[in-house]
């Protein structure tokens, strides 16, 4: 080192300009010591140093210190692009430099550049212009080296997936053998924002390194194939990888099968099962269930049974909701059919409505249509009987179309059929069924059911014929027709960024004087780019600048779409920008709920973004800023997003309350009392502004909405953006976007359930059968419980009073009471002093509930003595509901005979369960896309002994279908009913006898 | 359960009496230590420096109060539990008697489980006071140095955006331990190197800190140059809290005034004034602003106002500037020189020495505008006595001078041997509105710099809030009240229709 007392680098720069070369070439070398301390004074030289490092005459010694000097000499001053290019210049001055001591913060700032701009020009390289610096590849390459050395291979796999060099991965994925950097490599590509082209490479470039999963390792990297077949689209990819799974790991191709359903559209679903070969006599009828897996119908079929055999709906809720709505208010009057919706929906339970009639033959116009449509969210999934169920309120076949009244209920029914056909509808009958109404129908308002209808069934399936007729209706120019048909256009041709198809749409928006019409369209063009990224660009561009605030409208809904779940920080920004910017209403209430849509795979940012929003002066603003907390947040209980909602539903504008009232409905779904602390709280508002006279109607309107969805699907749905394997849930998404235009057409709200899904585990072995077995939930059982039923208003006092009672035997049975009370608290029956036991019963009945019906366990049979020391784990029986934070609790003891072919959850549980508050939220920390339950095929470890399965009550209705009494097993074999709750009702109702008098009404 | 709850009960009783012992007191140092790394934490959990901010304010004040015993008591209060850190810690502070230490540690330790260990900033914080108070004492002072580079060190690897204003005190630390040794060149090197890791790091706070320091030390060793240079290559970090600010504004204008760039000089003195501390809270930065200030303005050719040296902060230490002052309004050089040669001592401590002297010239400067004023034609003879020059040559040369400068409007004639005076100036003209425009700059960026140091609390927009629900809600039953009797009111018409 040079001493310390120097002051000065002016004598040794003066060295610079002398002639000799090697006095320059000792300055230069001193000067290199000496940068850290006189690195401002040595500034004042650097052209000098430059043109040394350029000059002939020195040697090459001397001119890697010249470029070195030159370069740290530009660090100090910060020109770090300057400072990288010398450095790169100074070739083995450099490396040396870079193990001297003090100089790590030079190497380390010089080698990221570096890293920065090797990705830059590979960008460059691969859209062909521009050539690397081989002098930068040499300095990357040691990069690579250095972490693969280090075993820091995500650094590794981070850069080469940046800078596009998949033979690092490889290379790396080589050496390690760990597919869960594979995986990481995946979750990177697909969550960050890289464009569409070069991710699909990435992913069909990592997809053959996956080693053949097996069912006997239980390989995570499941999911992870899942979601790249999913992502990728591609049928034949997934055909090749099925064909290499039949017939050793047959279960493992069903699991594959059933996930693929999932995520997968319809078409890409349809070619699969085309494409599938029919196999020899071994395989044949592997690849026949295959087949019949792919069609969908089957995990339909499998959840349908699912939600209707635990349907825990709270009927006093509904009952309470009814005495407080005036019914002849049609806002009120479509609040409780929604209400009732959501609450039944695709649970097939109808009680509600048998025991209503006159409730329902109130409705009148719309409401008439949505109450129809109703009925067929109620039986959603249950596709066979659809026809069936809808019979009576469909349009009379052939005959000319009605008019009046008539005309919202076979429409409502039309929309109903689709929604029941809904994800399943492509390529079948009801999609021709629907054609040819929406063809010859005459009324408008049939032809808008149609439309709706066709649409949703028909959703994502890119079907010509049907988009053409829907494109005849458009051309009618009728405004109630051509809005439901702007929307199945783009239900129908959803994702395909069609040019011709939008082009058109676009064009009929511009033309068309009908507002109806053109939101109809706006909304529809969304839906073509959904998750076309910057495909969407252009189109997002025109939207954007329209005059018209609806077209701009669905601008913001066509980014929201394209970039749906990626967290696009453009997007996001472009959407911020457009919320305090635009000077529609409309339009910024839009953008603030779009960012839901972006946002979804990080709920814990929203509350964040969205909470300088929430106090925004403009209503329209928080009113967004509602709904995109309870969309991006759904069923995650997230109490920051709680928090912020909280005091919304106490806001002066009557629809920001609404949308608040709704968003907490959406969040709080499936939580129970334990693990959200809000959810009592939540439900008792909802109680206190629906039975409000005062309050208005807007908000009573939300808080019903908010009921609904708060104990959706019988308590046994969950709101989620995101499917299992962690790809975007599209009919979700799809659902969730036309449930948001309620704001300005109520029957787009029966769409919310698309976004319903339910939560369970449903154990198939491998003829497809679900036998009976039972798993562990290691955790307190009161964390995951269904919320407790509402008590019934007390009706002691009224029997006390009727019965006359001898004073002997009222002596006697005081005895008897007493004895009783001396014997022990057997507290559970006793319902004469409620007052003191309700709190005891409320406890006994959720511990029951824990415990699915079916169960055979001893589980039930202890009584709940000990409130205290409540157990730690509690054991569930197949078609049972594990919530999506209770996956990661749930384990397959080893012992038992069936086994799951794949992980249930990969991740661990939150460690912190004891303190009973945190769970939700450290549940959530993880993240909510790694792994899920759902359908599981489970491995039979003992084949050789008899199986014992589960009945079936769908299922035995088919054959059953209209004249089906009391065959198999008495108690359950009422179709279409739930057993639990209508023991009082006439028995053994074939569904045709249920009509609703809708045309009894004036 | 049960002993759990027990516990809890007991601990608080055990807490409530010393609690109540630290209250009349009005926080006794180690309770304000104790305060400030709670502050410290919140800091770091919430992202934001305020609060760190808030507590090195206090630092000025709390230095004096601190000695063994406090540091100690509250090492011992802030780390509950045994740790390596605490050891550290107390390892630097002389060794209490066993007994004590031991009395100390059994109070806090019931609450163990509740505590976790404090954040590594709450740790540099006391290792700042620790120096401190290790400065103290000139037989500590090798002591502090070791401390000191040992605390750098952990600050370079803990590598936390939270500990910037810390770090920043924590080098003002270092380079007082330096210099109190008088080896302040010595920590050049380290601070050189400190300022381009905060440089990279985006440490604001402390990149300023260090840019002070490293201008400090060069002007200490009067490298002016090299100064200069680094100010020229280096951008001072707008987002730098005003302290840093003023120092550096004051040592530009040192650097500036030596250059003879007055005019940048003065700028530079005047926004260190403004940026400073109020004069009660940091009086030697005021007086040596001032200084150097009235200096500059002197070399300016301006007088500057006599209410400054009324000023109860500065009177004193600026006597021998106000003889100055007096000397060169009068453009008595005589008077300047006696002046001059009486606080030559005073001068030069205030490193002011050499620019004092150049002010000869002014002095010359404004005895020639005085005559110039007084004249409108005088012998240069005369000048030569009026001003106690040597020759009349001399004096030739020096309204010459003053003439080229523009001090004075007027020619010599040298063939009669005097000068003659031009006209008044008008006191109108293009470099009227230049001054002007100056001062309305000066005024604006005053102003914004206002409004960007404006903080308003955070969530107190949430009370209003709730103010207006409050309103809302009251309302609503006035509305609801009114459709009640509003009901009654409806049926009024229709009562008058019957009639």
């Amino acid at each position: 080192m040079v001493a310390l007392s120097q002051s000065s680098a002016a004598g040794v720069l003066a060295l610079l300009f002398d002639p000799e070369p090697l006095l320059k070439q000792y300055a230069l070398k001193s000067l290199n010591s000496l940068v850290p301390q006189f690195w401002a004074e040595i500034s004042e030289h650097i052209a000098l140093i430059e043109s040394l490092y350029e000059s002939e005459e020195l040697p090459q010694e001397a001119h890697d210190q010249a470029a070195l000097l030159a370069s740290k000499v530009y660090y100090y001053l910060g020109e770090y692009d300057e400072a990288l290019s010398f450095a790169l210049g100074a070739g083995s001055a450099f490396e040396a430099d870079s193990r001297t001591p003090g100089t790590e913060e030079y190497v380390e700032t010089v080698v990221s550049k570096a890293i920065d701009r090797y990705i830059q020009s590979r960008t460059a390289e691969q859209a062909g212009d521009g050539k690397i610096d081989p002098r930068l590849q040499g300095i990357i390459e040691g990069i690579f080296r250095r972490c693969i050395e280090d075993g820091e291979f995500r650094q590794a796999i981070g850069i080469a997936l940046e800078s596009r060099r998949l033979d690092v991965i490889k290379h790396i994925y080589e050496q390690t053998q760990d597919t869960s950097l594979l995986s990481y490599a995946m979750e990177a590509v697909l969550d960050t924002a890289f464009p569409l082209a070069y991710r699909d490479q990435v992913l069909k470039f990592l997809f053959p390194l996956f080693p053949a999963p097996t069912s006997e390792a239980k390989s995570p990297h499941v999911y992870s194939l899942t979601r790249i077949l999913v992502t990728l689209n591609s049928p034949e990819m997934t055909i090749n990888f099925l064909n290499t799974l039949v017939p050793e790991q047959k279960l493992l191709a069903y699991q594959f099968a059933f996930d693929l359903v999932e995520g997968g559209s319809q078409d890409y679903l349809e070619a699969i099962r085309k494409g599938l070969p029919e196999g020899n006599e071994e395989s044949k009828p592997i690849y026949d269930q295959l087949r019949k897996i792919l069609l969908g119908q089957e995990s339909i079929k499998l959840y349908l049974e699912f939600l209707k055999r635990n349907n825990k709906v709270d009927m006093l809720i509904l009952k309470n909701t009814k005495d407080a709505l005036e019914p002849r208010s049609s806002i009120y009057h479509t609040a409780l059919t929604l209400q009732n919706a959501f609450m039944h929906a695709g649970t097939t339970s109808d009680v509600f409505l048998r025991e209503n009639l006159e409730w329902l033959a109130l409705a009148n116009n719309w409401s008439k249509f949505s109450a129809a449509a109703a009925i067929g969210v109620i039986h959603k999934g249950h596709f066979q009987e659809s026809m069936n169920i809808l019979g009576p309120y469909l349009p009379a076949q052939g005959a000319e179309s009605s008019t009046g009244s008539t005309a919202y209920s076979e429409g409502g029914a039309l929309y109903a059929l689709g929604l029941v056909n809904a994800g399943c509808g492509s390529g079948q009958e009801v999609e021709n069924y629907l054609r040819n109404l929406l063809k010859n129908s005459a009324s408008e308002v049939v032809q808008h059911g149609a439309a709706l209808g066709l649409g949703v069934a028909g959703m994502g399936g890119k079907s010509a014929e049907a988009y053409d007729d829907l494109k005849q209706t458009l051309f009618t120019d009728s405004a109630v027709a051509g809005e439901a048909a702007g929307y199945a256009m783009g239900l129908i041709m959803l994702g395909t960024a069609d040019q011709t198809s939008a082009e058109e749409m676009l064009t009929y928006a511009r033309e068309t004087q009908h507002e109806k019409i053109i939101r109809g369209l706006a909304i529809g063009l969304a839906l073509i780019f959904y998750g076309r990224q910057e495909e969407a660009d252009d189109m997002v561009k025109l939207l954007m600048a329209e005059k018209d605030p609806i077209l701009r409208y669905g601008g913001v809904y066509t980014l929201a779409l394209a970039y749906a779940g990626t967290s696009n920080n453009a997007a996001i920004r472009q959407l911020l920008h457009v919320a305090v910017s635009d000077t529609s209403d409309d339009v910024r209430r839009a953008a603030v709920t779009s960012l839901a849509f972006l946002l979804f795979k990080n709920p814990q940012q929203v509350p964040r973004i969205v909470q300088l929003l929430s106090e925004s002066y403009n209503p329209h603003v928080r009113c967004g800023a509602t709904l995109a907390l309870g969309i991006a947040c759904a069923g995650t209980g997230l109490q920051d997003a709680v928090d912020i909602l909280e005091p919304m539903t106490r806001d002066s504008v009557d629809f920001v309350r609404q949308g608040a009232l709704i968003a907490l409905g959406m969040i709080l779904v499936e939580q129970s009392e334990a693990s959200s602390p809000s959810l009592a709280s939540t439900r008792a508002l909802y109680a206190k502004i629906v039975s409000d006279k005062h309050d208005d109607p807007m908000a009573r309107f939300g808080a019903a909405l908010g009921q609904g969805l708060i104990d959706a699907g019988g308590r046994n749905v969950t709101i989620s953006l995101q499917s299992r394997a962690g790809s975007r849930n599209t009919s979700a998404i799809v659902g969730m976007v036309l449930f948001c235009q309620f704001w300005y057409w109520y029957p787009l709200a029966h769409c919310a359930c698309l976004a319903f899904e339910p939560t369970g585990i449903i154990g198939l072995d491998e003829n497809l059968k679900a036998p009976k077995f039972e798993f562990v939930s290691n955790a307190r059982p009161s964390l995951f419980a269904y919320p407790s039923p509402m008590k019934p208003p007390k009706k002691e006092a009224v029997t006390k009073v009727a019965t006359a009672v001898l004073s002997t035997t009222a002596k006697a049975k005081a005895r008897e009471k007493r004895k009783a009370a001396a014997e022990g608290e057997t507290m559970a029956t006793d319902d004469k002093k409620d007052g003191d036991v309700e709190m005891k019963t409320g406890e006994t009945s959720a511990r029951n509930e824990d415990v699915s019906p079916i169960s055979l366990t001893e589980g039930t049979s202890t009584p709940s003595k000990s409130r205290k020391s409540e157990p730690a784990f509690e054991k569930l029986s197949n078609f049972s509901r594990v919530t999506s934070a209770q996956l990661a609790y749930i384990t397959f003891p080893p012992e038992s005979r069936y086994q799951p072919v794949r992980v249930v959850s990969t991740r661990p549980p939150p460690t912190s369960s004891k303190d009973g508050k945190s769970p939700a939220a450290a549940a959530l920390a993880a993240e909510r896309s790694a792994g899920g339950g759902g359908i599981l095929i489970m491995v039979d470890t003992r084949p050789g002994e008899e199986a014992e399965y589960i009945e079936f009550e769908t299922q035995a209705a088919v054959p059953a279908a209209g004249a089906a009494p009391a065959a198999q097993n008495p108690p359950a074999t009422t179709p279409g009913r739930h057993i639990a709750l209508d023991e009082n009702a006439p028995e053994a109702d074939p569904p045709e006898s249920f009509e609703y008098p809708f045309d009894n009404d004036t | 359960m049960t002993d759990v709850e027990m516990k809890a009960a007991e601990e608080k009783k055990e807490e409530k009496p010393t609690e109540e012992e630290k209250k009349p007191v009005s926080l006794t140092p180690v309770a304000e230590i104790k305060a400030n790394v709670a502050l410290i934490e919140r800091a770091v959990a919430t992202l934001e420096p305020r609060f760190t901010h808030r507590v090195l304010r206090s630092l000025t004040h709390l230095r004096k109060r601190l000695d063994d015993t406090v540091l100690r008591d509250a090492i011992n209060e802030v780390y509950t539990t045994d740790s390596s850190t605490k050891k550290a810690l107390l390892s630097w502070l002389p060794g209490a008697s066993a007994e004590q230490s031991m009395e100390i540690d059994s109070a806090p330790q019931s609450s163990k489980q509740t505590q976790p260990e404090p954040v590594p900033e709450g740790e540099v914080y006391l290792r700042l006071l620790i120096i401190h108070h290790l400065l103290t004492a000139p037989a500590t002072h090798a002591k502090a140095m070791k401390l000191a580079h040992e605390t750098i060190e952990k600050m370079q690897v803990l590598n936390r955006r939270s500990m910037d204003p810390i770090a920043a005190k924590v080098w003002y630390a270092v380079e007082r331990v330096y210099e109190l040794s008088g080896e302040l060149a010595d920590a050049r090197p380290y601070f050189l190197a400190a300022q381009r890791t905060a440089a990279l790091r985006h440490d604001d706070e402390t990149e300023a800190s260090l840019i002070n320091r490293i201008l400090r030390s060069y002007l200490q060793y009067n490298l002016y140059d090299q100064a200069d240079k680094l100010v020229s290559k280096t951008t001072f970090p707008s987002a730098a809290g005003n302290p840093q600010h003023a120092r550096y504004h004051y040592y530009l204008g040192r650097i500036k005034a030596v250059q003879l760039n007055y005019t940048a000089a003065h700028t530079n003195l005047q926004q260190a004034i403004r940026r400073a501390p109020p004069a009660k809270t940091a009086p030697g930065f005021y007086q040596a602003v001032h200084k150097l200030t009235i200096v500059v303005e002197l070399l300016m050719g301006d007088i500057p106002e006599r209410s400054l040296f009324r000023h109860p902060v500065l009177e004193k230490a600026l006597a021998g500037y106000f003889e100055i002052v007096k000397a060169v309004r009068n453009g008595s050089l005589s008077q300047f020189q006696n002046t001059l040669s009486k606080y030559a001592a005073e001068f030069e401590a205030d490193k002011t020495y050499t620019l004092i002297v150049r002010l000869r010239q002014n002095v010359i400067k404004t005895g020639i505008r005085r005559l110039s004023l007084s004249y409108s034609r005088i012998s240069l003879r005369d000048i030569c006595v009026k001003l106690h020059l040597d020759s009349e040559e001399d004096a030739e040369y020096i309204v010459g001078k003053a003439i080229r400068d523009g001090v004075i409007d007027g020619r010599i004639v040298h063939e009669k041997g005097w000068m003659e005076c031009g006209g008044q100036k008008s006191g109108y003209g293009p470099e009227v509105s230049d001054v002007f425009s100056r001062r309305i700059a000066y005024c604006l960026e005053l102003h914004n710099q206002s409004v960007k140091a404006m903080r308003y609390p955070l969530n107190a927009h949430r009370k209003e809030l709730a103010a207006a629900e409050g309103a809302r809600e009251r309302e609503k039953e006035l509305a609801k009240e009114i459709q009640e009797g509003g009901d009654l009111d409806d049926e009024g018409p229709d009562l008058g229709e019957g009639f």
